[in-house]
């Protein structure tokens, strides 16, 4: 039973994660490999503010939304500026800087060492020590982040970004200031990023930057181009898919040394397949091209 | 006194000058067309007022404010709304979505807002929705509210984004070519639009290729080639000016 709530777990911090990275991809049509880099940092500012200052989890998550937000805007004021693939390029050159330093800055991460013995939160004098009790907490933090992304994509502010999709130069036109619409954006998909990123470190109660690498952002894209992009449903199903499909593989009898190969060439397969016959993913509303 | 005022405004592209020590005015309650062979520098008058594009010499004043150099939606909250010749529609967007987007001062576009005030935001969406029905009903597209925009023929396209202009509720209204590929029939309505857009007060900035369309509708002419105006007037005075005649419409 503990390994189902586990699966469950896993699949709430990252439909946190998909739904996040969604607002960037399906709306604003931002193609952020970066995203594994905001999760890394929200982990290690929460889980490091509980370590020096003795901190409960939701003054925690507090700072590590509030740090992480404040790093995306010094990304997203130079990268934003660019346009198309060099945006892409920009957000993979931080993916790749936030790793190397989360490695290498041995003073404070501890690097490949990594924070050990991590303690689960207490809520009330509730323990959440138990896999299940944890589940439920990241489910219900998940449900509430859900909603929220809900409630910022069904607005005004939603249409714009996907407005910005479709022609920035029509928005400005508009008298909506698209930089601040894209920078925007950005901050709230990084501080959703720092939530899952929180509660990852408490399910698994270890971090090191292995966690957090540019593979990590593309795994996250491709539950968006796979499950859909630009509403709810299919972000949702992305992961539940992705997610699973390992835990599938290992119940029909694929030898450990096989599996994680054989995982990679079949999301690298479905992407392809999606992408020729689908490019709206399963249940998505708007088509890569 | 003039609304909207280009003073001694000059643009060069690659050493190419698109325009030249160009002064005009534009006046409300009026029509005021830019009329000239194409490549002549109009579109590029129309991009250094909002903004797109920043001129090399002079400045342009709207309202009596200097605003050189702002970006364009500074420009465009200043109250000068922007008809692209070439539509510019959120192609995967619905025909009503294009039209609310264009609402200026949404609550729900701060997302902290949309978020703490949803209230005060459905009532505003219900009340935008209503008053994007009479637009899209003005246009004849009320029946194609819920169509994505890219499933919209040319002319459709057209007039989606004239209904998306007025939208904004600017106080000038910089139109690049309105009626080119409008249907025939539905050109009359679409001027008669325009007079009385000007006739309620606004400042209309017009680019037309169409003769008829601009001494119809239009109560003053610039008539301009090779980034220079070279005439103005009436526009039966600039279309019977001898240059004008001789380049432009060939007799």
């Amino acid at each position: 039973m503990n390994y189902l709530f586990q699966v469950l777990t896993i699949i709430s911090i990252y439909s946190i994660l998909a739904l996040s990275l969604n607002l960037l991809i399906g709306y604003t049509g931002l193609l952020s490999l970066s995203h594994a880099a905001f999760y890394g940092i929200g982990a290690y500012i929460g889980t490091l503010s509980g370590i020096v200052f003795g901190l409960s989890f939701f003054p925690c998550l507090l700072l590590a939304i509030a740090g992480t937000v404040a790093i995306s805007f010094v990304v997203s004021l130079p990268s934003l500026r660019l346009k198309g693939d060099y945006f892409v390029l920009a957000s993979l050159s931080f993916q790749t800087i936030v790793f190397v330093v989360l490695y290498n800055w041995i003073a404070v991460t501890r690097g490949p060492f990594g924070l050990t013995n991590i303690a689960r939160p207490t809520l009330f004098g509730f323990s959440l020590s138990s896999d299940f009790a944890y589940f439920v907490f990241s489910g219900i933090i998940a449900l509430a982040c859900l909603g929220l992304l809900y409630l910022i994509g069904h607005s005004p502010f939603g249409r714009l970004l996907k407005a910005v999709r479709e022609d920035e130069i029509a928005v400005s036109a508009l008298g909506k200031d698209i930089t601040r619409l894209k920078v925007t954006a950005f901050a709230i998909a990084a501080g959703f990023a720092a939530v899952a990123g929180l509660l990852f470190a408490g399910h698994v109660r270890y971090l090191d930057p292995t966690s957090f690498t540019l593979l990590e952002s593309v795994f996250v894209v491709s539950i968006i181009i796979i499950g859909g992009a630009g509403n709810v449903s299919g972000p949702l199903i992305g992961t539940v898919l992705l997610v699973t499909l390992p835990e599938v593989l290992r119940f029909v009898g694929i030898p450990y040394t096989i599996a994680p190969n054989l995982r990679q060439i079949i999301y690298g397969l479905l992407i392809i397949l999606v992408l020729r016959f689908k490019p709206q993913g399963i249940s998505g509303e708007y088509g890569f091209e | 006194m003039s609304v909207l005022v280009l003073d001694h405004v000059s643009k060069a592209f690659d050493g190419i000058q698109a325009v030249k020590d160009v002064s005009l005015t534009f006046e409300h309650n009026a029509v005021t067309a830019l009329i000239g062979p194409n490549g002549a520098g109009k579109t590029t008058l129309f991009n250094l007022i909002c903004g797109f594009v920043h001129p090399d010499e002079g400045a342009i004043y709207y309202r009596g404010k200097n605003i050189t150099g702002l970006p364009p939606w500074r420009v465009t909250r200043m109250g000068i709304g922007r008809l692209f010749q070439d539509v510019h529609l959120f192609d995967r967007l619905t025909v009503r979505e294009n039209i609310l987007t264009a609402f200026q001062n949404q609550t729900g576009e701060n997302p902290l807002k949309a978020v703490l005030l949803r209230r005060r935001m459905l009532r505003e969406e219900r009340s935008h929705n209503r008053r994007a029905l009479e637009l899209l009903d003005f246009v004849g597209l009320a029946d194609k509210a819920d169509d994505l925009a890219e499933n919209l023929s040319y002319g459709q396209q057209k007039l989606l984004a004239v209904a998306r202009v007025l939208a904004v509720d600017a106080d000038t209204l910089l139109l690049d070519e309105p009626t080119a590929g409008v249907s025939p029939a539905l050109i009359p309505d679409l001027l008669d639009l325009i007079r009385k857009l000007a006739t309620s007060g606004k400042a209309i900035a017009l680019i037309e290729h169409n003769m008829n369309a601009v001494t119809n509708s239009a109560d003053r002419a610039y008539y301009i080639a090779d980034g220079e105006v070279v005439s103005h007037g009436s526009p039966n005075e600039v279309l019977g000016n001898p240059t004008v005649r001789m380049h432009y419409i060939g007799i």
